[in-house]
């Protein structure tokens, strides 16, 4: 077995500089708000050191950005970066908070040899604008120390791995503090020192555990990983250190997400047909907008058109802190089931499809409607409206077993305010509703007024006479 | 050079008042043979506006654009009402044979909405015929729509009061329409490409409420003089 490993010194920088240009020096502090973290290059460069108070820091850069480490949060980050990492290798586990172990042994004859798996990896890496210290090592935790001290080469030659091991100091081994200091007493100073001592003096006089994590280190003691399997469902965060008052401010965020999902559902050859987006403000409830299209969809050109009108139409009521892209409907692709050879069919769906999504995203969803017949005698509960829906396959209705109704009908019925010069059909007599209380007994006539247009009158219990539609 | 007159002729975007000429332009026919003869043996020119003015509905302009509202349902093609003045009745409509699942009824708020919408509705190969009630337009923006008629290959008939009818408009087609007598269509070719306007031809529409000509009205008993109001 052969054991790649991640270490992302520093994810949730990357991850807040990648959703927003920043100019200004940048750190994250831990939870008390005490001490560095992380710092950006440009913190660096002003002397700011990880582990330098924050005072201390104020005190070189005034103008620092601080941003507070929050567990839960960097665990969602790694999570996304092992979903994409997925897409490469499939036995995968996260090492919270900031490591990712792969199995790559079982890899080296899809990619053809290390290298190309370790180039592969690096490529992935930069497209996300990520920095990630890679290792190999025989062992997990192998992997894991080279990594995290900046030892990884990329070199599956046992006596090589074994040797760099060796060289570690122990503090980097990642032992017990109390067991560390111990073995320092002692006069051992790396890695390789301890791995000479007989093991059964060690499981003595120190500790079982701290034998049992040399022979994991060493191999010799199995360590399973449990597989990593990707949640069925798609979830980006993009924070953002200035807060952001434009929409275009989050359009920029969005590209990069949006890109992101598209690769993810090409990938699971899935689509989806609604997106959760939620905007959260400093010091109010968070905007959450839901986008629809009327079809299965996956292209982030598209997405993104769509979110552009939404946002035109609902301007940004806070500045926004960070955004969320969550979704969770997936929808198997169908396959094109194009008519003719040169599937145009195909494309006139889809045609269809961005046209109701445009209109919907920008008139509201209600604006749009489809008209239906319903089974009822009485005029204004003869008809339904619906959802817009593709047709699949046209209804089978018989037009001759409808009876004669004017095209035109009034939202309700007018009263009637000239004489009729024709009277041309009727009385047709309509009477129910009892059975839901809205009751209706007319009797109705097709009359032609003055000014030429053909009415569909009514005459009620009380003889009032109504207009209730027009022959257009 | 040449070429370029050529085709400005055969699209009849210039005509010369001297002589009739045949056009190439792409229509859809009416569905009325007498219509048809009028507007040059064409029709409902596609990719550009048609106008119908007329005061008040109810006098058969629905049933004017009712047999290219079947074609188009029937080929699968979507038809669209924006903004109509009433509820269009499905069951009249389904009636007629209209293909409801390809039919799409749009509200819109306010005029630039209106326009938005149908400059899309316009654009999208989907399209086979809007039907659209603007109330009222300026001629910048009827102009704004012609351009994006033109972007497309349909049939797209504005329906506006008949006192615009005073108004220039760049529409390519301009029908006045008025009720005549038995209840027919009076159709007044205001403006027509490709020739000299003036055009006139009465429709018969009556059968939009299965009234036949010569029949005596088949009221059972005249309600109106009796207690009626």
């Amino acid at each position: 077995m052969l054991w790649l490993y991640l270490h992302f010194p520093h994810l949730l920088l990357d991850h807040v500089r990648r959703s927003q240009p920043i100019e200004n020096a940048l750190v994250i502090v831990e939870g008390t708000g005490q001490h560095v973290l992380q710092a950006c290059p440009l913190a660096q460069d002003l002397g700011i050191q990880p582990g330098m108070r924050l005072k201390t820091a104020l005190g070189l850069a005034p103008e620092l950005h601080i941003l507070q480490a929050d567990q839960q949060q960097q665990a969602q980050l790694l999570e996304e970066q092992a979903r994409w990492l997925y897409h490469y290798v499939a036995h995968l586990t996260p090492a919270p908070p900031d490591g990712l172990w792969a199995e790559v042994s079982s890899l080296q004859r899809l990619y053809g040899g290390l290298a190309a798996i370790w180039q592969t990896v690096e490529q992935a890496l930069a497209e996300h604008q990520l920095t990630a210290w890679a290792a190999l090592g025989h062992t997990p935790l192998a992997a894991r120390l080279l990594a995290r001290d900046g030892k990884g080469e990329c070199s599956a030659d046992k006596g090589h791995i074994t040797h760099a091991l060796a060289q570690l100091p122990l503090t980097a081994a990642e032992f017990d503090k109390t067991d560390c200091t111990r073995l320092n007493r002692l006069g051992l100073e790396t890695l390789g020192d301890v791995f000479a001592l007989p093991q059964k003096e060690l499981a003595r006089r120190l500790s079982p555990e701290l034998l049992a994590t040399i022979q994991k280190i060493q191999g010799t003691r199995p360590d399973p990983r449990a597989p990593w399997q990707p949640p069925h469902r798609f979830r980006q965060r993009a924070d953002f250190i200035q807060e952001v008052e434009h929409t275009q401010g989050l359009l920029f965020a969005l590209q990069r997400i949006l890109a992101e999902l598209e690769d993810d559902l090409c990938w699971r050859q899935q689509d989806t047909d609604t997106l959760l987006l939620v905007l959260q403000h400093r010091h109010q409830a968070p905007t959450r907008l839901r986008l629809r299209t009327t079809g299965p969809e996956h292209r982030a050109e598209t997405f993104m058109k769509l979110i552009r009108l939404k946002l035109d139409q609902q301007p940004l009521s806070a500045p926004v802190v960070s955004l969320v892209l969550v979704v969770r409907r997936f929808i198997s692709r169908e396959a094109p089931g194009g008519q003719d050879l040169l599937g145009e069919t195909q494309d006139l769906n889809e045609a269809w499809h961005t046209l109701i999504s445009r209109l919907q995203a920008r008139l509201g969803e209600q604006a749009l409607t489809q008209l239906s017949p319903r089974p009822d005698h009485r005029p204004e509960f003869a008809w339904s409206a619906g959802e817009v829906k593709r047709a699949k396959n046209p209804g089978e209705v018989n037009p001759q077993a409808l009876p004669r109704r004017p095209l035109w009908l009034l939202p309700g019925p007018c009263p009637l305010t000239e004489t009729p010069v024709a009277w041309f059909s009727g009385p047709e007599r309509i009477s129910g509703g009892w059975w839901d209380g809205q009751r209706v007994h007319r009797d109705y006539y097709i009359a032609q007024l003055p000014g030429g247009q053909l009415a569909w009158v009514f005459r009620d219990t009380q003889n009032a006479w109504f207009v209730h539609g027009w022959f257009g | 050079m040449s070429e370029l007159l050529t085709t400005l002729l055969q699209d009849a975007r210039v005509w010369q008042g001297h002589r009739h000429r045949t056009t190439t332009q792409p229509a859809e026919t009416t569905g009325f043979q007498a219509l048809d003869n009028q507007l040059g043996g064409l029709g409902w020119p596609r990719g550009a506006l048609s106008e119908c003015l007329l005061d008040a509905s109810g006098i058969g302009e629905l049933q004017l654009v009712m047999p290219l509202m079947k074609r188009m349902t029937e080929t699968g093609k979507t038809v669209f009402w924006l903004n109509p003045p009433h509820t269009p009745y499905a069951p009249a409509l389904a009636r007629e044979g209209v293909g409801l699942d390809n039919l799409v009824v749009i509200h819109t708020e306010d005029t630039s909405d209106f326009l938005w919408t149908l400059e899309n509705c316009l654009r999208s190969p989907v399209t086979g015929l809007v039907l659209a009630w603007p109330g009222k337009l300026a001629t910048r923006d009827v102009r704004r729509l012609q351009l994006a008629s033109e972007a497309g290959q349909n049939v797209c008939v504005l329906f506006r009061e008949r006192r615009q009818a005073e108004q220039n408009s760049p529409a390519a087609l301009r029908l006045e329409l008025m009720p005549d007598a038995q209840q027919g269509l009076k159709v007044n070719v205001l403006k027509r490409r490709g020739s000299w306007s003036g055009q006139r031809c009465t429709l018969a529409m009556a059968h939009r409420a299965d009234i036949r000509v010569q029949e005596a009205p088949r009221v059972v008993q005249g309600p109106w003089p009796g207690a009626a109001r």
